[in-house]
């Protein structure tokens, strides 16, 4: 029985040894936010906000997502839909369960949950071992992106709740705002962010140089500009654009640069859609924010999803026999969306660059050389062909790589920012203080580069500007946020783009100007009642 | 009372005048009976039956040998100068004398005062499954076994009386040999059937309350084969067959294709210029070359299965070691199973107090293999191009469709996916005497090693022009330490018992996952993951962070347990169970108490049932208990972010972001449930069978609530809300005809739940965004009620603007004029609102034949082979699911341009009646036996999934399919019927 005590005995210690850290966690694979409070962490949340901002652009579990922002509208129509852009031509189908309103709406509150965090423990008065200066740029790149995400769900729907803190605990209690307060707390992130953000030659360097692709204070006062005009003040919007303007940072482009001189014929508008000539330090002065994208065969984590736009813009030649998918074709495309006959035929004046075979791709040659019957002879131009295999396209997201030709993601930089833009917000800004000339001056600093007749005071309307944006902009801006924003979409689009043979306009009416509030967050915010907007 | 197992009395003894040896074997329908006592009737000359059911036993020719087992009416046979015979036992209706295991210990079943089913025998032998779960579906009262996939090596879902959590996890509890086999990292799959000796279910509250928090779903306790003593029997038990499809959902055929995209163009508004929609189909039209891809992504499946054992024992060594090899070769290309495993039991008594033992086993299961991808088979043109001209997949065999590549690219792929579980358990057991006799101490000691492995290698024959590999290795350690203490005593007509428990578990992991993309070319594989050009951090797992990623759980655990019983008439248990789990939140005591409570009244035994013959037993059940369920991943109740990327000037940079809301406030769910039941045998033991009916309640529900966007999180873990399952549960066994030649015997069970949410946010407000509604069951399809669809000249105009014709049509349920999300309504519940099982078995002489019938009914799934999107014009359709056209006016499908704007999911009638299993086997008689010096041979036949009744129109109502893209819908896998031809055979 000796035995059986020490048995016993092992057995007890063994017991006794179970204390109450025993059941005690420690997370060994993830940060916490307490572990992220000085200022290697705070840069790396901010790093957070860019990965968090490529996904909106780069959302690619419904392809039909760029098309939301371009179909339905005056520029665009749906030629092949894949399901989420439906509502948004018939608009009879656009309600309150709609996919896409709810990926930006969520998208942007992620964001701001995230610029919240960083804004709060940063301006907490404990917050101890970063200097001021150092503080302050933080705050200003947090804030920054928090205005952005704002200025996008105050155009899109309107007012929204308001959240400034960063959520600990779950809520279900959120109230819209009034517009008022949404707009009061935009401007005010953003002359912060204009006040404390750096110059665009004095961002921050990695390994590799300066790394414009951060947010600088022009990118806040383009911003602010925007959400000025969308407020109706003018005035205040053209002392940011102007600012920007004469600042001497950027210029137009007007003449031919990069990688793609010598090899390729083109024109100094489209040299800067060229991947590898996108970037201030590829050369684009122009550029005033490019978020910028690298293959993840050579980069890690070079892209977030697998990028749309190439496929949604280009067109689908490669479904002719005799075709073959190449680079200067743009690799391939599936042209969900095809440019409406009013871009195509009736918006530009001759001569204009931007209008030009190297950026708007309207001829193609049968280019397989096995296929020696065909080979080098133009395609003819004929039935579904012109919808959506040989369509003409805007050559902005022509994007190709060798290794992968079914290329599901579209490897390119976005310009999310750049000068000719600013022209045009401060034209939009002239125009609402009634000063037609300064407003027809502006437009013509983009003709001229454009080699495009020039406009006169007397000329000056906004639908003119909106005109000019698109022969500016096409592919390139999220043309149904320009049209919310300045109230133009339901006119502009009946008027010239409607009756398309597929796909027509239906049922837009101007309770679209604004997107319905998700049913989803109506129904999840049991406590009180999100009111939706009208008509929906 | 025949209380002590009687091999345990039993002693061989020589004779001193001479004797025939009279052999023979003890049977029951076609199971051998092990352990039998056989005695000359007026001798003390004794033996017992051996694991071959056989004895040996010195007899004079005139003599009279009674033969006694727990559960068998005993029977007394003249030897009449035979030297074999084959003795039938029947069963007594005193089944209620065998003993179960009811977890921490074992019972007679007659002093059991909870719901605990014993899976019947005949399911845990002569079935070509891998895993012992598939053997159970259907053939237990309420127990819902589901095969979600005929994947090679998929483990079914097992629901124990309905679901009680909404999002936490509802599966049992697995217990083998004491030892979790649940959270230990290991799989179902680990556990070879063939070693599995018996099986129980605990079902009730008072049953399940002695595992605490992990008891609220349910608890399976798995007993694997021991030793006993006697001669070695030496054991072969092995069966091969064939695996083939058993519905195929047939693609359209060529003709029938090309009539589709002419009609997809018309639908469209696009004029036809060519037959087919794509340059390399013209190729194959203008041959008039067609493929059957379904037979070019199939092969013959096989499946084969060798045990091999020895069982025996010494007086103080008993041994069972058991190797097996199985392999399943499904009959789609590259799909296969196959897996090795030893197991190793021994008990030893080392001193007269002292007894130490082992149940080890290692078991390597492996599921190597590149596949064939069954989705895109069914999506491919019949003119698609298979082949290059060297032989070699085509990659685009519908080029320049780029969207379906060719089914069969994943063969060639290299992929690894392997795991091993070594498990090593053993125990002490200390019999203390004297004052303290009826005391024991027993010390259980587990530890789990699991190393797994997946690796695999696309390359440029695969549609991989850099060529990617892939490895993830991970190592889960575990282990399980219990003392538990047990003391038993009698006191005149009083009896009690009591069971005291405090154990440890910990579960560690660790697992790595790195991608290597950028190949100079394919010869390397994914041997030298370093020669590609860029290297990341893969996924660890669903919801783990890439690379490296490492966890740990522990689980700290009190349990006591009384069982009184008087006079074997009047039983009573009470138990209680504390847990502390680390899963909880920093803000509770992370521990939580669950008591049980438990009565049973054993009527048959009372005096006045003496004379009332035609029962042979009666006994009333009932219990009360709480138990738990703590199944929340760990470090759910932790706020953290998760690491991003983000380049700039090329330069890869590391980012946060949020990533869970965490809830230090979260705690386990607790399910008090009450159980009511009857077990009965009547009209001598011809009819016995067992009726529950319970109501369990769960409240403070683990459950993953979405939030408003406006949090910017999409949910949180929270305790909210209750759900309630009531139901009743019958199984009946009866003897229908038991001739001397003939029996039959039929065994039903039937199981009915009725699941509801209760509450969800403590204000019995429904929440429409996670579709929980108060008074429904937890799993519900809510989406639009399709009333038809729209005709040519039907006006949409006041029920749904938009719409064209060819579209489906939705009812307006809210009368507005328009479809919206108001319209939606619930159209039916995912979970059965009743299953069955229906088992004959006929015995003729030494042929049996068992025929098994399933059935589930009352399930409502979403069917994704409905469900084309957008896709229906460029892919290939099943020919028996059609599309609307303006001519046929079909009143069901919609129009091929028909786009799903509305995502509905079209629900059907998924409830289903499967002939799951016939078996027919056929023993060798004794004077074979003899003459063949044999122990005992088997020969059978069996069949599985043989026939099917549903509505259901897909390629089977159980098994879940995904459309294109979404989840595992590369693993699309038919369900399979197999046919194998089995032999059982032992030496003597």
């Amino acid at each position: 029985m000796k035995k059986l005590y020490i048995i016993l005995g092992v057995v007890g210690m063994l017991a006794a040894s179970c204390k109450k850290s025993y059941l005690a966690e420690k997370p060994y694979s993830s940060y916490t936010p307490a572990t992220l409070t000085d200022s290697l962490g705070f840069e790396a949340s901010i790093y957070g906000l860019y990965n968090h901002l490529s996904t909106f652009f780069t959302y690619s579990d419904h392809q039909g997502w760029p098309c939301v922002w371009q179909v339905g509208t005056d520029i665009a129509f749906a030629t092949q839909p894949e399901g989420w852009e439906v509502p948004y031509y018939n608009y009879n189908t656009l309600i309150s369960t709609d996919g896409a309103a709810l990926y930006t709406w969520q998208w942007a509150y992620k964001m701001i949950n995230n610029t919240n965090t960083i804004i709060v423990n940063i301006e907490s008065p404990t917050l101890t071992g970063m200097g001021q200066a150092n503080k302050n740029a933080t705050d200003a790149e947090a804030k920054f992106f928090r205005a952005y995400a704002y200025e996008m769900l105050a155009t899109l729907f309107g007012g929204v709740p308001i959240v400034t803190q960063p959520t600990v605990l779950a809520r279900t209690n959120y109230t819209r705002a009034p517009m008022d307060s949404v707009n009061n707390l935009i401007v005010s992130d953003l002359v912060y962010a204009a006040a404390n953000l750096p110059d665009i030659e004095a961002v921050k360097s990695n390994a590799k140089g300066k790394m414009y692709g951060r947010a600088n204070k022009y990118m806040a006062m383009q911003l602010l500009a925007q959400t000025y005009l969308r407020m109706g003040k003018g005035d205040l919007a053209e002392q940011q654009t102007s600012a920007i303007i004469g600042s001497g940072q950027f210029s137009l482009t007007t003449s031919r640069y990069g990688i793609k001189v010598i090899t390729q014929p083109g024109d100094p508008f489209s040299d800067m859609f060229i991947y590898g000539n996108q970037r201030r330090i590829q050369g684009n002065k122009e550029a005033i924010w490019v978020l910028e994208q690298e293959n993840p065969a050579t980069v890690t984590g070079g892209n977030t999803n697998s990028a749309q736009q190439r496929r949604v813009w280009g067109a689908g030649y490669y479904n002719i026999t005799g075709m073959a998918i190449c680079d200067s074709l743009g690799g391939r495309g599936i042209s969900r969306l095809r440019l409406s006959d009013w871009v195509l035929y009736r918006l530009y004046d001759a001569g204009d660059m931007r209008n030009s075979s190297y950026n708007i791709r309207r001829k193609y040659w049968y280019n397989d050389p096995a296929k020696t019957a065909t080979f080098g002879k133009p395609v003819p131009y004929t039935g579904a062909d012109t919808v959506y295999k040989i369509c003409p396209n805007t050559t902005k997201w022509y994007q190709y790589d060798p290794n992968d030709q079914f290329g599901f993601a579209m490897i390119k930089d976005f310009i999310l920012m750049r000068l000719g833009e600013t022209y045009l917000l401060q034209a939009e800004a002239q125009l609402q203080q009634g000063k037609t000339g300064d407003a027809a001056a502006s437009i013509n600093a983009l003709r001229t580069r454009a080699n495009a007749p020039l406009v006169s005071s007397g000329q000056m309307t906004l639908d003119l500007i909106l005109d000019e944006r698109a022969r500016e902009l096409v592919g390139e801006e999220n043309r149904r946020m320009t049209l919310m924003r300045t109230g133009r979409l339901v006119d502009r689009a009946i008027t010239l783009n409607s009756g398309t043979v597929l796909n027509p306009l239906n049922g837009l009416s101007s309770k679209n100007l604004l997107l319905p509030i998700p049913q989803a967050e109506i129904d999840l915010n049991k406590d009180v009642k999100l009111a939706q907007n009208p008509l929906y | 009372m025949r209380l002590l197992p009687l091999f345990f009395c039993c002693f061989f003894t020589s004779t001193i005048w001479a004797q025939e040896t009279v052999k023979g074997r003890v049977l029951s329908g076609d199971t051998v009976l092990v352990n039998v006592s056989v005695q000359v009737k007026g001798s003390a000359r004794a033996t017992q039956t051996d694991q071959n059911g056989q004895f040996s036993i010195q007899a004079p020719g005139d003599a009279v040998l009674i033969f006694t087992s727990v559960g068998f009416a005993s029977q007394e046979i003249a030897v009449k100068g035979r030297r074999s015979l084959d003795v039938h036992l029947l069963v007594s209706g005193k089944e209620m004398n065998e003993v179960i295991v009811v977890g921490y210990g074992t019972q007679k079943r007659s002093d059991v005062t909870g719901s605990v089913a014993s899976v019947p025998k005949n399911r845990l032998t002569e079935l070509p499954v891998t895993n012992i779960l598939q053997a159970v579906e259907g053939a237990v009262a309420g127990v819902t076994v589901t095969n979600t996939s005929s994947v090679p090596g998929a483990t079914p879902t097992v629901l124990i009386r309905g679901q009680n959590s909404i999002t936490a996890n509802s599966g049992p509890y697995i217990v083998v040999d004491g030892i979790p086999l649940s959270k230990s990292g290991g799989s179902i799959n680990d556990i070879n059937p063939n070693d599995i000796a018996s099986m129980e279910i605990l079902k009730d509250a008072s049953a399940v309350a002695i595992y605490g928090t992990n008891g609220a779903n349910g608890v399976i306790l798995i007993t694997t084969k021991r030793g006993t003593t006697g001669k070695p029997v030496i054991r072969y038990n092995g069966y091969t067959g064939t695996e083939n499809l058993a519905h195929v959902l047939k693609p359209r055929g060529a003709a029938s294709y090309v009539q589709k995209y002419a009609d997809y163009l018309k639908q469209t508004g696009q004029t036809q210029t060519s037959p087919v929609p794509n340059a390399n189909e013209l190729v194959n039209y203008n041959s008039g070359k067609t493929t059957d891809w379904i037979k070019e992504a199939t092969q013959q499946g096989i499946m084969q299965d060798h045990n091999l054992s020895i069982s025996g024992g010494t007086k103080d060594v008993h041994y069972f070691i058991s190797g097996e090899y199985m392999k399943e070769k499904g009959p789609i290309r590259g799909y296969q199973y196959h897996r090795a495993s030893v197991r190793s039991n021994l008990d030893i008594n080392v001193t007269d107090f002292l007894t130490v033992g082992t149940s080890a086993f290692f078991a390597n299961n492996n599921y190597d293999g590149g596949r064939a991808n069954l989705l895109l088979a069914t999506a491919m043109s019949p003119y698609g191009q298979e082949f290059n001209a060297d032989g070699s997949y085509m990659i685009y065999p519908m080029y320049p469709e780029l969207l379906y590549v060719n089914p069969l690219l994943g063969l060639n792929t290299a992929r690894v996916d392997h795991n091993t579980n070594l498990n090593g358990n053993g125990y002490a057991e200390v019999k203390f005497g004297g004052v303290l006799k009826g005391l024991k101490y027993r010390l259980n000691a587990g530890y789990t090693f699991l190393p797994a492995a997946m690796y695999s290698y696309s390359g440029r024959n695969a549609n991989t022009p850099l060529g990617t590999a892939n490895t993830k290795n991970s190592e889960t350690n575990s282990y399980t330490l219990e003392n538990l203490i047990t003391y038993t005593r009698d006191i005149d007509k009083h009896h009690i018992d009591f069971t005291g428990l405090y154990s440890a578990q910990q579960r560690k992991l660790f697992v790595d996952a790195y991608s290597a993309t950028g190949f100079v070319n394919d010869v390397l594989s994914y041997y030298n993951t370093g020669a590609g050009a860029t290297i990341s951090a893969a996924s660890a797992g669903t919801n783990l962070p890439n690379g490296s990623y490492s966890e740990k759980y522990n689980l700290n655990s009190q349990m006591g347990r009384i069982n009184y019983s008087y006079d074997s008439r009047y039983l009573l248990t009470v138990t209680a169970r504390r847990d502390g789990s680390s899963v909880f939140g920093a803000n509770t005591s992370k521990y939580g108490l669950f008591p049980s409570v438990a009565a049973g009244w054993n009527i048959s035994n009372e005096t006045f049932m003496k004379d009332v013959h035609f029962v042979e037993n009666l006994k009333l059940r009932g219990s009360y208990g709480k138990s738990g369920n703590e199944a929340i991943d760990v470090y759910k109740t932790i706020t953290t972010d998760t690491s991003v990327r983000i380049p700039f000037n090329g330069v890869s940079t590391v980012g946060i972001l949020t990533s869970n809301l965490g809830n230090p406030n979260l705690h386990w769910e607790s399910t008090v449930g009450a159980n009511i039941g009857i077990d009965f045998a009547i009209l001598h033991s011809r009819i016995t069978g067992t009726i529950d009916a319970y109501s369990n309640d769960t409240k403070g529900l683990l459950l993953k609530r979405n939030l408003p966007g406006v949090s910017g999180y999409a949910n949180v873990l929270d305790n909210l809300g209750e759900t309630k399952n009531k139901g009743i549960e019958v199984t009946l066994n009866t003897r229908n005809v038991e001739g001397k030649d003939f029996r039959w015997e039929s065994m039903i069970n039937f199981s009915a739940n009725k699941n509801k949410i209760v509450d969800l946010y403590g204000d019995k407000k429904s929440d429409v965004g996670n579709k929980w509604f108060i008074g429904s069951p937890i799993n519900v399809i809510y989406d639009y009620k399709l009333q038809g669809v729209w005709q040519t000249g039907e006006d949409a105009s006041k029920q749904d603007p938009g719409a064209k014709p060819g579209d489906l049509k939705f009812a307006d349920v809210t009368k507005d004029g328009k479809i919206t999300a108001d319209d939606r309504v619930i159209v039916g519940q995912t979970t059965p609102k009743w299953i069955g099982g229906f088992t004959n078995t006929f015995h003729y002489r030494n042929l049996h034949l068992s025929v098994f019938i399933q059935t589930v009914q009352g399930v409502t799934k979403n069917n994704p082979d409905l469900n084309y999107v957008d896709e229906s014009g460029r892919r290939n359709t099943p020919a028996e699911i059609g599309y609307w056209t303006a001519d046929d006016k079909s009143n069901s499908r919609p129009a091929l341009s028909y786009f799903n704007t509305r995502g509905y999911g079209y629900a059907s009638n998924a409830s289903f009646t499967r002939l799951k299993d016939i078996t027919l086997s056929y023993n060798l008689s004794q004077k074979m036996l003899e003459k063949a010096h044999l122990g005992s041979v088997t020969v059978y036949a069996s069949g599985r999934n043989l026939y099917t009744w549903t509505k259901w129109i897909g390629w089977d109502p159980e098994n879940n399919y995904q459309g294109r893209g979404i989840g595992d819908w590369a693993n699309n896998y038919p369900t399979i019927r197999g046919v194998v031809f089995g032999l059982n055979i032992s030496l003597r």
